[in-house]
């Protein structure tokens, strides 16, 4: 079965190469798609049935430095595996249809394609290294990937601006990282995650070391609040199969990190898990309550993906907590939560992201204020968005709902299980969850509806576009995947299943930790009967009874133009204000004031406070060292005479010691 | 999970039957108490069934989703009323199921909402804004007050809860009591009636749930008034079940106490309507945040009460 895993890697490789031989940007980008498709179909069949008929592999080799190099293939770095494949070739056709626009414009595709290869190619490799040097080096090799996916329509300020921020973050985290990882090197004197995890003297302030660099340098990564600035800068950057990626699996890789650190070291303290539970909380909330104040449709996305690594991170607090308490069944429900919720968000949100790149390219903005009426120009890729919103809001029956009924499910029982004020807390964090489920719904509304429904804002009235084929494949396929996950939970539980077992909490758990969630497609088919059978009963009653078409009623009004709809941000106007202490709006306007009709506008714009803090203390520390930059003075004399007065430090050093 | 017994089902249909009786009961009892004598306790059924049989007008704005929107909106109310035990066990129960509850509601919000949006119209527009937004307020309303009795009772079913309600303990009473004017406010919230919305005017600007179905017609209509009646005898309902009348009064006397207390929460409602005026919307999410704040009064009260 390996064979097929290494075989799909090899694929890879050899579109490594491929730009070398095929230089015509048009074949390029179907035969490295395709070609990166075949080698992701390969790995996923590996995965797969890897995750189906389970069993634990290793493989070990000796590399200098490095020591015995673990590619491990256990519960945890499967599931992973599969969800990077699954969603890298959604990616991977969905960017035959895209790049055409690209080639259109007269880009060159050689170098974009290798990097969006290499990205995924070591997106799979950071799921199974269980080596903590080869793991950086992946992480690095990954994030260099990234960085040059993103940067591909590097002519725009704003895409270079994007990368950027990207750039930055990623290398706050490889630091933050390192230091985890080689702390974790200095105790134990291995490299691999086995070792540490067998390492069973850790003093408190150590532990304290690697994890709060861990999961820092990892949550940078996922993209926890404040760490989340450089998703809603990078996700618009890049272009849409990209931004999918980025979001659907890339900032997945924190959370594989988080997931990992918690299976190998001790949960001593249980102020780690209310910690995280605080931070989770406020990601998901102000997430989703940023994002209902964006305009623009990826951003918005970037900004919701915050809101549900914030929810994934609910999940991993609440296994945290069962695992100090020893309550094993905390444990399997936090993290069959998370873990699915991982699953499920890489797939809607990918499918949202790749929906938002067609959408762009019928507008040619992401500006969702003049957009509107879409669903009648690419129905397609309407419906599968109206599927991908559903299922972000949580709602039945789709994959969102029995990730969310999990971490509802382990709040109810960590209340019912933990003493004192953890009722309390808990019982507002599920509060806080349906708050932030009703944000959502606010928010996706507004955003298919201002995109999808109406009429178009822009006063075009575009007609019906071809979708191109693969992409709507890519699009589809992902909307059946939330229903099938959705409406059967097992296949979701299933899939997580080997993750679990390896967790010692699950033998302990009772039998029925997931019920019902095994039983609910009963419920689910009795739902979706009762919707048909109240829709064949309409459809007849309607027949009979007639059916017109008429203009929308405007109260008398005749002259209605499509200008008159709300509009996105009037639409989200009251709740956003409501979120003013933590929103900074500003609003330009001018006002009518005169009888004679003057120019006149409204223009509103949210800022992130947070990120304006993080370009604030840039601004402090550039100042600071601002204060020595005479020492830099330009004048090649005074870099001798420094050269001379620092060998004469040394010199004096060697006298005295 | 599904209920095989068809008694559980048949008191489903009857409870689907009986929900516009309620609209009318509360129609019927404001006019008497503003001194009129008001249409007929039967009249929303004569409403309903001449709006099933007249011609369906759709905007030509309108697309896939105005068409389906009312089905999803009535479907998932009804379905929802599933979940609750009439005086029958559920005839759908499974441990978790408050949580399908509360989002199957969601989802026929969310449908409602995109329809509005769906035909292009700045009335509409102007009512899914307000229901998106009051909305997130009510959400919690919900979960606070029946999380906090599923936490007590260490129950995650309505069935279960409900049943694992007595009278015999004193703080019992409290949580009836406090959770029973919760789901009052609630109701008020989410059927659109007085403090929150105004179910009989007729301007456009003040309304929320009406001016969404502005565009709605024939047996899109029907499906959204009836959907709304089913609504609110939905949340009246489970606030006179928190008070248990079957499970300690049984069957006989606990209809009859059960129909009672509907009626009594009818007339408050009607009361209310007759007594004051709407609220000026910005003043909603306030009262919504003083709902939510009785809610959260039941899981102070518990971890408290527990404490040593």
């Amino acid at each position: 079965m390996i064979a097929l895993f290494v075989s799909g890697l090899l694929l890879h490789g050899l579109n490594l190469i491929l730009p070398a031989w095929v230089r015509d940007s048009r074949r390029l980008n179907v035969a490295a798609n395709l070609l990166n498709a075949a080698a992701l179909l390969c790995g996923l069949v590996f995965s797969l049935s890897a995750l189906l008929v389970y069993q634990r592999v290793e493989y070990r080799f000796e590399l200098p430095a490095a020591g015995p190099v673990v590619i491990g293939f256990d519960g945890l770095s499967l599931f992973f595996l599969f969800t990077f494949q699954l969603l890298s070739l959604a990616g991977s056709l969905y960017a035959i249809g895209y790049l055409r626009h690209y080639i259109e414009r007269g880009l060159s595709l050689r170098g974009h394609l290798w990097f969006f290869t290499l990205l995924i190619l070591s997106l799979q490799l950071v799921a199974v290294a269980h080596n903590a040097l080869v793991f950086l080096i992946v992480w690095e090799l990954m994030a260099i990937g990234a960085y040059f996916s993103i940067v591909f329509d590097k002519d725009k300020e704003e895409v270079r601006r994007g990368g950027f921020w990207y750039f930055v973050a990623t290398h706050a985290s490889v630091l933050l990282l390192c230091v985890c990882f080689l702390t974790l090197h200095e105790l134990t004197g291995s490299w691999n995650f086995d070792d540490f995890a067998r390492h069973a003297a850790y003093d408190p302030k150590t532990l304290a070391l690697v994890l709060l660099t861990g999961f820092a340098g990892f949550g940078i990564k996922a993209g926890f609040m404040p760490f989340h600035v450089w998703l809603p800068n990078a996700h618009p950057a890049a272009p849409a199969h990209v931004s999918g990626l980025l979001s659907a699996i890339n900032i997945k890789t924190g959370i594989y990190g988080i997931a990992r650190l918690m299976m190998i070291l001790p949960a001593l303290d249980a102020a780690y898990g209310w910690g995280l539970l605080a931070v989770s909380l406020i990601s998901a909330v102000l997430g989703v309550w940023y994002a209902l104040a964006q305009h623009d449709i990826k951003k918005l996305l970037a900004y919701h993906s915050v809101e549900n690594i914030g929810i994934i991170g609910l999940g991993l607090s609440i296994a945290w907590l069962g695992r100090r308490y020893g309550l094993p069944e905390l444990v399997v429900l936090g993290f069959a939560g998370a873990l699915l919720h991982t699953l499920n968000h890489a797939i809607f949100k990918g499918l949202l992201f790749f929906g938002a790149g067609n959408v762009y390219w019928q507008a040619h903005s992401g500006d969702i204020e003049k957009m509107g009426g879409f669903a009648r120009v690419i129905p397609l890729t309407a419906v599968a968005f109206l599927v991908g919103a559903i299922s972000i809001c949580g709602l039945p029956p789709f994959n969102g709902f029995v990730s969310e009924f999990l971490i509802y499910k382990s709040f109810f029982r960590a209340g019912d299980l933990l003493r004192g004020y953890a009722p309390l807390v808990l019982l507002f964090s599920a509060v806080g969850l349906a708050f932030m489920g009703g944000l959502a719904v606010a928010c996706f509304t507004k955003l298919y509806g201002i995109v999808f429904l109406g009429a178009n804002r822009s006063g075009a009235a575009p007609s019906r576009q071809r979708e191109p084929l693969l992409s709507s494949v890519a699009l589809l396929g992902l909307a059946g995947l939330c229903a099938v996950i959705g409406i059967f939970p097992q296949t979701g539980l299933r899939l997580i299943a080997p993750a679990l077992g390896e967790l010692a909490s699950t033998a302990q758990a009772p039998a029925g930790w997931a019920s019902p969630l095994g039983q609910l497609q009963m419920v689910f088919a009795l739902f979706l009967a009762l919707v048909a059978a109240v829709y064949v009963g309409k459809f007849w009653l309607q027949r009979r009874a007639g059916v017109r078409l008429r203009e929308t009623w405007g109260c008398g009004y005749a002259a209605v133009t499509p200008r008159m709809q709300y509009t996105a941000s009037g639409f989200a106007e009251e709740l956003v204000k409501l979120g003013r202490p933590m929103l900074a709006l500003t609003v330009h306007w001018k006002p009518l004031l005169s009888i004679v009709p003057i120019a006149s506008g409204f223009r509103s714009h949210c800022h992130d406070r947070m990120e304006n803090s993080w370009l604030a203390l840039n601004h402090a520390i550039g100042r600071l060292l601002g204060a020595f930059r005479w020492i830099q003075s330009g004048n090649i004399r005074h870099y001798v005479l420094y050269t001379f007065g620092a060998v004469l430090f040394y010199l004096l050093c060697a006298l005295v010691w | 999970m599904v209920n095989p017994d068809p008694l559980s089902w048949l008191a489903w249909a009857l409870f689907l039957a009986s929900a516009p009786l309620l609209a009318g009961i509360v129609n019927k009892l404001k006019a008497r108490l503003s001194g009129r004598f008001g249409p007929a306790v039967f009249q929303p059924y004569s409403e309903l069934l001449r709006l099933a049989r007249k011609e369906t007008v759709y905007s030509t704005s309108a697309g896939f989703i105005s068409r389906l929107a009312p089905v999803i909106v009535w479907s998932t109310v009804a379905f929802a009323t599933l979940l609750l035990p009439l005086g029958r066990p559920a005839a759908v129960s499974f441990s978790g199921d408050i949580i399908l509850f509360a989002y199957l509601l969601a989802l026929g919000r969310f449908f409602q909402i995109l329809a509005a949006l769906d035909v292009a119209s700045s009335f509409e527009g102007m009512g899914a804004s307000r229901e998106a937004r009051f909305a997130v307020f009510a959400e919690p309303i919900f979960f606070f007050t029946i999380g906090s009795l599923a936490i007590v009772t260490r129950q995650y079913s309505f069935e279960t809860i409900l049943a694992g309600i007595s009278w015999g303990d004193p703080l019992f009473v409290v949580f009836v009591s406090v959770g029973m004017l919760s789901l009052f406010f609630l109701m008020m919230a989410e059927c659109s009636r007085m403090p929150v919305d105004d179910p009989n005017t007729h301007l456009e600007l003040t309304m929320i749930h009406e001016v969404m179905i502005l565009d709605a017609s024939g047996f899109d209509l029907m499906l959204y008034q009836y959907a709304a009646s089913l609504k609110l005898l939905l949340y009246a309902t489970l606030a006179a079940l928190l008070l248990n009348p079957f499970g300690v009064l049984g069957p006989a006397l606990g209809l009859l106490v059960f129909g009672a207390t509907l009626v009594a929460l009818a007339a408050a409602l009607a009361l209310i309507e007759t007594l004051m005026a709407r609220f000026r919307l910005v003043l909603v999410p306030q009262f919504l945040l003083f709902a939510t704040a009785i809610g959260v009064l039941n899981i102070l009260i518990f971890t408290f009460s527990r404490q040593p």
